[in-house]
């Protein structure tokens, strides 16, 4: 009760201290008051977060969302985490960060006399998200959101629904966090444009916001990385990227963002881009609510591997309204201020920086563009009443096999040339040195390995942006510097592309069956299931395997433990897969498990009911199939399971036959319902018989078939192996996947110190 | 003023002509199991396991079967090329994207709906008292 009544009175909260610093831009003795009640809001929200996190360690299952995201047998680490699993809290989390963003925002736009109009925009976009949180609660009881099915008021259930055990690890504590804290921090240079267009200034706010835009753009890129990592470390996709909705709906605004970065430069060194850069800033932010919008509404329900469900009539018109608001909101100050912006109209000649740096950030923004669209189109063809189509993956590949290559020459070519104007003879020089090189270069990357066309090209403009940017970084770096970071980050982009090609385009993978303790050849590697142990012993809710498999390969010889993992959560019904790395920085060795079945020790045979057949250990011996009893009248054994039979009779025998059951223990396991054989002596013979399968046949139940397993009673019976299938990859130099992204963030970082001195010192004139 | 906006235009022509050429090439409908049998293409068709049917993984080939039933309750039985897709069994609806030919559905993909996301229900609420 206590909590909802929280989250009414932090969405009031949001709306008043917005309102007072919109008062503020007249008058300065609402300021203080604005201030405060800006803090309260924070402290108000940090507040929510702990009540919502005591709920959860307290299990308070009495709460819906308490009840949907946790259990009694999650850890603390992972309990704390749950408060941001789902939809309400995730909305929680977002809104706190913007919160807590805001509080170091506060204080800087102050400094540079910003404040009132840029936190006013900054409040109204948490009245919005507080707005999705009385949509969204985490705070809503049981017997509210299930209303209708009749759960009476202050019931308690006794266990939560649990955490998907996909979850379970410790990238749960870091990537929402760090992922929300960028799109967060989208919200800063939407709200300095705002400002910025209410103070018909359309140059200084490009100095203020700058740093902030930088560190938005670090901080989500790092989180779309570790989502990515993620994916392949524990969710065994094999990859890093499968341009998925929501992997697309982080990267979509961290593109436009990443092009606002550009814009923003040119705009700083020669007063151009200035609508540009307006319609970016607005852009990127409303892209994030876009993307909420998509991903979360239940829109592309069945487009994507992360669906969402349906969040309610309410909180679906909210998302609609709160980024149509801030569309509208930012079209209309841009249009109003239009030809206010046009003063000075800027032309730049194509070999200069500022021409090459605009171009840059159009092919970013086409890139953007592009996903946005492949993203949205079952939606846009439903909306113009199409039948509804979804967009194949290899979409992006193909638009990006084109744009990717353009992205990295013109950003070598943004480097050669210089601001304002180039000389022709230095021009050529550079090329000329860099070309030579690159060519060099990727000619010992074609002596390694890499043939086909598209590799070879990516390579080369890798190669020539990798080598103008280490020219030009080296040379800054007795200088200053902190005048390295774009080259720092442009070098980063470079070594993520070679990782892009080597582990996309030249990952080996093998389709391996293994009988345990045989070793089977593959490709050059020999392959060896060694067995299995059962590991976490101490949680009740699971039992979790780590299969242990040897891979020899060239003289080394590495051991996996991809992971088979049954969980409460979906009724142990079917393992959640863990892939087994060996971590290498030339290669990764990747097994990702399949399938596991016993081998058939057994002769079995199918037959139809009614018939009569042959025994398969002795052909003197037939039997007939006389009917299938019902689980009702076989009962259930010790351990809770149905049992169902087949009544047989021997016809040879004295008529009328005297007729047995052959018994099956059936089991919800991997791959539907299994059959545990029941072992009966056939009447008169040393062999048992157990039945192993039924095909129902609904249509006409005269029809159906069972399957049945002999043995010779006076033989020990065999031990099925277990016969374990996984698909082994060698992926080269994925490595360089990470190492390019982190390269590229620590790049970003260098340049926020840059900017952030070059602000503090800028903006000492008045603009 | 003239160079700057012929450049703009090449390329943004350029990416309308490689957006719509991409778009057109890669786009797959939906449809279902009725329609996709007439148009014979890759389509894609969401509907329900029917669980009662089971469902198999055979290693040896790599392909996982079982029988799906679509939004018109028409049944067809699926090959699916690769392991059972995560979460199959709690899956509250698939979506295969393949075609038919002999009359199964050969899959190159099977997506679930991911339980992380899944709103309870009344019925999950009382089993665990």
């Amino acid at each position: 009760m206590i909590g909802q009544i929280v989250i009414h009175v932090l969405l009031g909260l949001a709306a008043l201290t917005s309102l007072l610093f919109f008062a503020g831009y007249k008058r300065d003795d609402v300021m203080p008051t604005a201030r405060v009640l800006y803090q309260v809001l924070t402290f108000g929200l940090l507040a929510a977060i702990g009540m919502l996190v005591i709920n959860v360690v307290q299990h308070r299952f009495e709460y819906t969302y308490v009840q949907s995201y946790s259990s009694r047998e999650l850890p603390l680490h992972l309990l704390i985490a749950s408060f941001y699993s789902g939809q309400e809290g995730s909305f929680l989390l977002w809104t706190t960060l913007v919160a807590l963003i805001g509080l170091a925002l506060m204080p800087y736009a102050r400094k540079h006399r910003y404040e009132a109009q840029v936190m006013s925009f900054y409040g109204l976009i948490l009245t919005f998200l507080a707005l999705l949180l009385v949509a969204k609660n985490p705070f809503a009881f049981v017997w509210e959101t299930y209303a209708r099915d009749g759960i009476a008021n202050g019931f308690i259930p006794a266990n939560g629904r649990g955490l998907n055990p996909l979850l379970h690890n410790a990238w749960i504590t870091i990537h929402p966090p760090i992922l929300f804290t960028g799109f967060a921090s989208m919200s800063v240079s939407f709200a300095f444009a705002m400002a910025g267009l209410v103070r018909k200034d359309y140059h200084r706010w490009i100095n203020i916001a700058l740093p902030w835009t930088l560190f938005g753009t670090a901080v989500l890129g790092f989180g779309i990385m570790l989502g990515g990592f993620w994916a392949y470390e524990t969710l065994g996709w094999g990859g890093f990227w499968g341009w998925d909705p929501v992997e697309n709906s982080s990267l979509i605004p961290w593109l436009v963002s990443v092009a606002l970065v550009h814009t923003m430069l040119v705009q700083k060194r020669t007063h151009g881009l200035v609508k540009t850069n307006m319609v970016l800033a607005v852009t990127a932010f409303v892209m994030v609510l876009y993307s909420t919008f998509l991903t979360r509404s239940g829109v592309l329900g069945d487009t994507s591997v992360h669906s969402f469900v349906d969040p309610g009539k309410f909180a679906f018109w909210i998302l609609l309204a709160f980024m149509l608001t801030f569309s509208v909101l930012g079209a209309v100050l841009i249009l109003k201020r239009r030809a206010d912006m046009n003063i000075r109209r800027e032309e730049f000649s194509v070999t200069t920086r500022e021409f090459m740096l605009s171009i840059g950030g159009a092919l970013i923004m086409a890139s953007a563009i592009f996903v946005t669209i492949g993203t949205s189109w079952p939606v846009i063809m439903e909306v113009i009443g199409q039948p509804k189509v979804a967009v194949n993956i290899d979409f992006y590949n193909k638009v990006h096999a084109i744009l990717l290559p353009l992205i990295l020459i013109t950003n070598a070519l943004a480097l050669i040339v210089q601001w304002r104007s180039t000389p022709r003879h230095l021009l050529q020089n550079r090329i000329l040195w860099a070309v030579a090189i690159s060519v060099g270069t990727t000619i010992i990357t074609v002596v390694l390995g890499i043939r086909d066309a598209l590799s070879v090209t990516l390579a080369f403009c890798a190669w020539f942006s990798l080598v103008v940017n280490v020219q030009m970084g080296w040379s800054f770096m007795r200088k200053s510097p902190s005048m390295m970071g774009a080259y720092i980050s442009h070098v980063g982009i470079a070594i993520l592309v070679f990782g892009v090609i080597t582990s996309s385009l030249y990952t080996e993978m093998h389709h391996v069956i293994m009988e345990i303790g045989k070793p089977v050849k593959v490709a050059g590697m020999t392959v060896t299931f060694n067995g299995k142990e059962q590991i976490e012993l101490q949680f009740k809710d699971r039992e979790k395997f780590a299969y242990s498999v040897t891979v020899e390969r060239n003289g080394e010889t590495a051991v996996l433990h991809p992971i088979l993992y049954f969980s409460d959560f979906n009724r142990r019904m079917s393992p959640f897969l863990e892939p087994g790395i060996r971590w290498g920085i030339l290669n990764d060795l990747y097994v990702s498990p399949k399938a596991t079945e016993y081998e058939n020790v057994f002769h079995k045979t199918t037959v139809q009911r009614g018939s009569t057949f042959v025994m398969p250990l002795d052909t003197t011996i037939s039997l007939q199939l006389e009917r299938f009893t019902m689980p009702m009248e076989e009962g259930q054994t010790p351990d809770g399971r149905m049992q169902m039979a087949a009544m047989l009779s021997v016809p040879s025998q004295s008529a009328p036959a005297p007729s047995f059951k052959a018994l099956t223990r059936i089991g919800t396991g991997a791959g539907g319902p299994s059959f545990d054989p029941v072992w009966t002596t056939i009447p008169g013979t040393h062999y048992d018989v157990a039945l192993t399968r039924i095909e129902r046949n609904n249509a006409d139940p005269t029809k159906s078939k069972g399957e049945f397993a002999f043995r010779d009673g006076t033989k020990p019976t065999p031990v099925p192996k277990e016969i374990f299938t996984i698909e082994l990859s060698v992926k080269p130099l994925i490595s360089l996947v990470w190492i390019g992204v982190i390269t590229m963030v620590l790049g970003f970082f260098f340049s926020i110190v840059r900017w952030s001195r070059m602000a503090r010192v800028q903006d000492g004139s008045p603009s | 003023m003239n160079k700057r906006y012929l450049i703009g235009g090449i390329i943004a022509l350029a990416c309308v002509v490689i957006g719509i050429f991409s778009l057109s090439s890669s786009s797959i409908e939906y449809a279902n199991l009725g329609k996709a049998e007439q148009l014979g293409k890759t389509v894609q068709v969401v509907g329900h396991w029917v669980k009662e049917e089971g469902s198999k993984y055979n290693s040896a080939t790599n392909e996982f079967t079982f029988v799906m039933r679509d939004e018109n309750n028409a049944v067809i039985p699926v090959v699916l090329h690769g392991p059972k897709p995560n979460n199959f069994e709690i899956a509250e609806s698939i979506v295969v994207k393949g075609r038919v030919e002999n009359g199964r559905f050969v899959a190159t993909d099977c997506l679930t709906k991911c339980p992380s996301k899944y709103e309870g229900n009344a019925g999950d609420l009382k089993r665990g008292t």
